[in-house]
């Protein structure tokens, strides 16, 4: 752990962050696929400028960024709390799968005739929490929840087997394909703003729960035997805290699609910072989610204008560097 | 693959038989009347000279154009393509084209059901892959054009009629059709501005005005956006920006949707503020129109379809 000798204060870190967060808010306003120049889009921002400015910094990148920053708290949240209730440094909800059990479950909604903006919300986190649990009985299992690897092995062909279902049903009914390539690719631009609506409760919901399990997760990283030492109930902390997992990212994804590797980043640069302890890490990952959600969302719209990325490819380019790093540590530390 | 592979494999004996009596026929042919020899015709493909016999009787047809040119010209394919994003022919076809048995959509084709139609000619999209092209040719000539989508439209198609011995009439549709964009543009109000996109709730596609509906439209007096004609050779833009939505904005709006539930993405596309804002919507001139005709047809029978579309929206 001498690497981690370098640590902040959690208020300091907390205080950097959350500046940081200002920040990229500031420039997802000002910066943008559109003709805009820095300046105009500056004056909209403060309400003046042509119509079209106005429309194009208030209605489409105001709620753009607003869900960034609820989706990154979510998966930076889910992310870290997961990492340490399956003691592993690379759990990440869309590593395991469980993403993609969310939009898998809103997809199979959709083929079934399923349209209502709100039941997907409903839908994408039942499907969360299949996958949630599937990572847990995986971790249950000889030799997997012993290897962070073999659990990533394990993550990864869960999804190519919702992939390949995915497949079949695009197959079977091609009409469905539109919308459903919508819920299976990540992108914040253009979803609807009734999504922060929903989004707002989800991850209330969710953050409460994963909040009340933070001191047993904090025990559990000591061992199960001093967890129960300590009056906990590993088992119970664990389903509790997957289910609120389950809970941020099925939020997560029925706000703006599955985007893998934003839960790996996230705790792996909150506990460099912080420390391993999930007490101290998860508020810092609630602020740095934000951070990289918004800065992967201001990349995508700039790398390819006048046209957009979808933000699953730059966490992407962002997190497998850091995937590999992990991997590749010696040291990889069991939580 | 490699079953359908050996299936082809398997049935060549037979072939070359038949091939074998064929040949036999054609010399015998030859010795009697001469002149019926030159019926059979070399045509210059994608990959090369091939030779295809006349008067085909079993027509496979695995290109948009091709299906459109075959039923132009009065014939009837055994077998041909799900549309794009549809499990059956195309929508505008379907009435002319009834019986035609699906043999794969666009992106797959399947081998073993283009064998099992015991094809005497294919007709195959620009672009076909070699791998596909080698089997194909062994059950039948297959003829593959290289005449880009963004080609004149009238040259599209224009060696398949060649490969069914029918360019005469061919041309003769075309000059149908080209007089009929003549009136028509008499009825239009000239220099209106036009685009035709795909939508997608994350922004839409520009679609081309190089392909056939924006050349039509364009011979019709009406104008392309920038975005569209400076496409190239691409059939259609990558998803824009809802920022740069402005950039699609014309006087009139053809929302191209490829599986018939038009008023579905209508309402879709009108959850998104940024849509309403555009003047065509504004002025009520978006408009759905059938994506199997406008955006993937190309033909003179998906010209007609256009010019039907473009005649009951625009025409004063």
């Amino acid at each position: 752990m001498s690497k981690m000798s370098a640590r902040v204060p959690v208020r300091r870190a907390a205080l950097g962050c959350a500046a940081l967060v200002g920040l990229l808010m500031l420039a997802s306003m000002l910066f943008g696929a559109g003709n805009l120049t820095l300046l105009e889009s500056f004056q909209a921002l403060l309400g003046h400028g042509s119509e079209e400015n106005l429309f194009i910094v208030h209605e489409l990148r105001g709620p753009r960024t607003l869900l960034a920053v609820l989706v990154g708290i979510a998966l930076g949240a889910a992310g870290t709390v997961m990492q340490a209730a399956t003691r592993n440094p690379l759990a990440e909800p869309g590593l395991l799968g469980v993403s993609a059990g969310a939009s898998f479950a809103v997809v199979l909604a959709i083929y079934f005739g399923a349209d209502t903006v709100g039941m997907h919300f409903g839908i994408s986190v039942l499907g969360a929490l299949a996958g949630c649990f599937l990572v847990l009985l995986t971790t249950q299992m000889r030799g997997a929840g012993a290897d962070p690897v073999r659990l990533v092995l394990a993550g990864a062909a869960f999804s190519s087997i919702l992939i390949a279902i995915t497949t079949l049903i695009l197959l079977h009914d091609q009409r469905t394909a539109d919308e459903i390539r919508f819920w299976v690719i990540g992108a914040l631009g253009g979803r609807p703003a009734s999504n922060l609506q929903w989004a707002f409760p989800g991850l209330l919901i969710g953050l409460l729960i994963v909040g009340f399990t933070a001191a047993a997760l904090a025990a559990l990283s000591l061992g199960e035997k001093v967890a129960q030492g300590l009056g906990h109930r590993p088992a119970y902390t664990r389903i509790l805290a997957m289910t609120g997992v389950a809970v941020l990212v099925g939020t997560a994804t029925a706000a703006a699609g599955p985007i893998v590797f934003a839960g790996l980043i996230v705790p792996y640069f909150a506990r460099r910072l912080v420390g391993p302890d999930v007490r101290r890490a998860l508020p810092i990952a609630m602020l740095i989610g934000p951070v990289v959600l918004l800065l992967s969302d201001i990349l995508s719209r700039l790398a390819v204008r006048p046209y957009e990325l979808p933000i699953g490819v730059v966490t992407a380019c962002i997190g497998a560097p850091v995937l590999i790093a992990v991997v590749r540590n010696q040291r990889l530390p069991r939580l | 693959m490699s079953l359908s592979f050996s299936r082809a494999a398997h049935l060549r004996p037979r072939r070359s038989l038949s091939g074998l009596i064929a040949t036999l026929a054609v010399a015998a042919s030859a010795l009697l009347a001469p002149s019926v020899q030159a019926e059979s015709k070399t045509l210059d493909t994608a990959f090369g000279p091939i030779t295809v016999k006349p008067d085909p009787q079993r027509i496979v047809t695995l290109d948009e154009g091709a299906l459109d040119t075959v039923l132009a010209l009065g014939l009837k394919p055994v077998g041909s393509l799900a549309a794009r994003g549809g499990t059956e022919l195309p929508n505008y076809l379907q009435s002319i084209a009834k019986d035609v048995a699906i043999v794969g959509t666009t992106r797959e084709p399947n081998l073993e059901a283009i064998l099992s139609q015991r094809p005497d000619l294919i007709l195959a999209p620009p672009g076909l892959e070699k791998r596909v092209y080698d089997i194909l040719s062994k059950m039948a000539p297959t003829v593959v054009s290289d005449v880009p989508v963004t080609a004149p439209w009238a040259e599209r198609n224009a060696l398949y009629a060649k490969a069914l011995g029918k360019e005469a009439e061919m041309a003769e549709r075309v000059a149908q059709v080209e007089a009929r964009i003549a009136a028509l543009r008499e009825r239009i109000e000239p220099g209106q501005s036009f685009s035709i996109v795909r939508w997608n709730p994350q922004g839409p596609l520009a679609m081309s005005s190089h392909l056939i509906t924006g050349q039509i439209l364009t011979q019709l007096g009406l104008q392309s956006t920038q975005v569209a004609s400076e496409l190239g050779e691409r059939p259609h833009s990558d998803i824009l920006s809802l920022e740069n939505l402005g950039s699609v904005d014309a006087d009139w709006m053809f929302i191209a949707t490829l599986n018939a539930q038009g008023e579905a993405t209508l309402a879709a596309a009108r959850q998104q503020p940024a849509f309403n804002r555009l003047n065509a919507v504004r002025n009520d001139r978006a408009v759905t129109v059938d994506g199997q005709v406008w955006s993937s047809g190309t033909g003179v029978l998906a010209a007609e379809r256009i010019l039907d579309d473009v005649e009951r929206i625009l025409a004063k």
